[in-house]
């Protein structure tokens, strides 16, 4: 199951306040009904809600954290406290970039209160991930330990995203890892471009120096 | 650069890795009805005025609230009904009767008989008044308080008599 495609692969043209990742069926009209619906009481909007962007925001989640069950409470944390605050949700902006926000900032302060680093809890690679054209060459071809496996890499990544600062470690997954632009970055963590793209260069600088035996 | 970019190219198909780590099969399939669940378990009013959590546990409220959002002019014509009532209840209080202060009759405390339950709060130590000392001064330390009051009875009673010293005569 691949849970967070690039968004060129999903969105042909995502609306300007949408984040790319998201799915492209549902118009924010939709959501904004459901939205009413939810606010007069109605579980079902809301849950038809929760199905419509539950994989992104636990994506996201697990990339910051590491860990499959912190990633599980935080996401079901930020819909309840998205349902709780639905009526301060104005429509400003899309539901989806709302309730990434609510995600995002419960995410950041968990990681900030936890202060050692808990034990990693990764879920699985999916089968797709073996025929994956760009893993196949880069475990083949450019990775001197060419006997290491899919398993390792993905620890090892993710041990090395976990150095990363959480604002950085942020950049990365929304940017390289689901696939977002900058602006819908920038409009996510609340600051210019300028400031999420010298982020981006900073934390690829950083993870390609503790990954560097895995690059070349 | 043109190698950062290489290496920055070759990070970012790293990087695509994670796009294939998956939570276990049906986990999303029970995430959605566990949130509604833990929404129904009472953290739905918690963020919740209490107005708005009256509407929730309301559904005529609710449907009433649905009609009243949908439909401007039924919101106005309420509003317009709210108003009515308001200014008929201020005109109406207006109106009431209420009679002069001056004029009531005061009962005379002498002849008036005890109404009953003032007897029985009289017979009952808890509801009875304690009893009311005049103040006390330095002059007149002890207290005129009706007999068998006090706590120590009739020793308490002290009596003033006059002193009288006679001297003999011739000495």
């Amino acid at each position: 199951m691949i849970m967070a495609e690039p968004a060129s692969r999903k969105v042909s043209k995502p609306p300007t306040d949408q984040p790319a990742g998201a799915p492209a069926t549902p118009a924010p009209v939709e959501d904004m009904d459901l939205v009413k619906r939810a606010r007069r009481g109605d579980l079902g909007a809301y849950d038809e809600l929760v199905r419509r962007y539950q994989e992104r925001i636990y994506a996201t989640i697990y990339h910051m954290t590491a860990n499959h069950e912190d990633a599980n409470d935080l996401a079901q944390e930020a819909f309840i406290k998205a349902f709780q605050a639905l009526r301060s949700f104005k429509g400003g902006s899309s539901f989806y970039t709302w309730v990434y926000r609510i995600a995002v900032n419960k995410t950041i302060n968990f990681l900030k209160q936890r202060k050692n680093k808990s034990q990693m809890s990764l879920d699985d690679l999916d089968f797709h991930a073996e025929h994956d054209p760009d893993l196949v060459a880069l475990i083949s071809e450019k990775t001197p330990r060419r006997e290491v496996s899919l398993a390792e890499l993905q620890e090892k990544l993710n041990a090395a995203m976990q150095k990363l600062s959480e604002p950085h470690r942020l950049v990365v997954t929304l940017h390289d890892v689901q696939g977002m632009s900058h602006e819908e970055v920038a409009n996510i963590m609340d600051c210019n471009i300028g400031t999420v793209r010298s982020r981006l260069f900073y934390a690829r600088q950083q993870l390609q120096g503790y990954l560097i035996d895995y690059l070349k | 650069m043109s190698t950062d970019q290489e290496n920055f190219e070759s990070l970012r198909c790293l990087l695509s890795l994670k796009r294939h780590e998956a939570p276990p099969p049906g986990y999303f399939d029970r995430f959605s009805r566990e949130v509604i669940e833990r929404i129904k378990s009472g953290e739905r009013g918690a963020g919740f005025a209490p107005l708005e959590r009256m509407l929730w546990e309301a559904p005529w409220l609710q449907r009433f609230w649905a009609a009243i959002e949908a439909k401007p002019v039924l919101a106005g014509a309420c509003s317009v009904a709210m108003c009515g009532l308001l200014i008929a209840g201020v005109i109406y209080s207006d109106k009431a009767e209420i009679p002069p202060v001056g004029l009531v009759p005061v009962a005379e405390t002498g002849s008036a008989p005890m109404a009953p339950t003032a007897m029985a709060a009289a017979d009952h130590p808890l509801l009875a008044k304690p009893a009311v000392f005049p103040e006390t001064s330095s002059t007149s330390p002890i207290p005129n308080g009706p007999a068998g009051t006090s706590l120590m009875g009739d020793i308490g009673q002290l009596r003033a008599q006059p002193a009288s010293f006679s001297f003999p005569r011739g000495n």
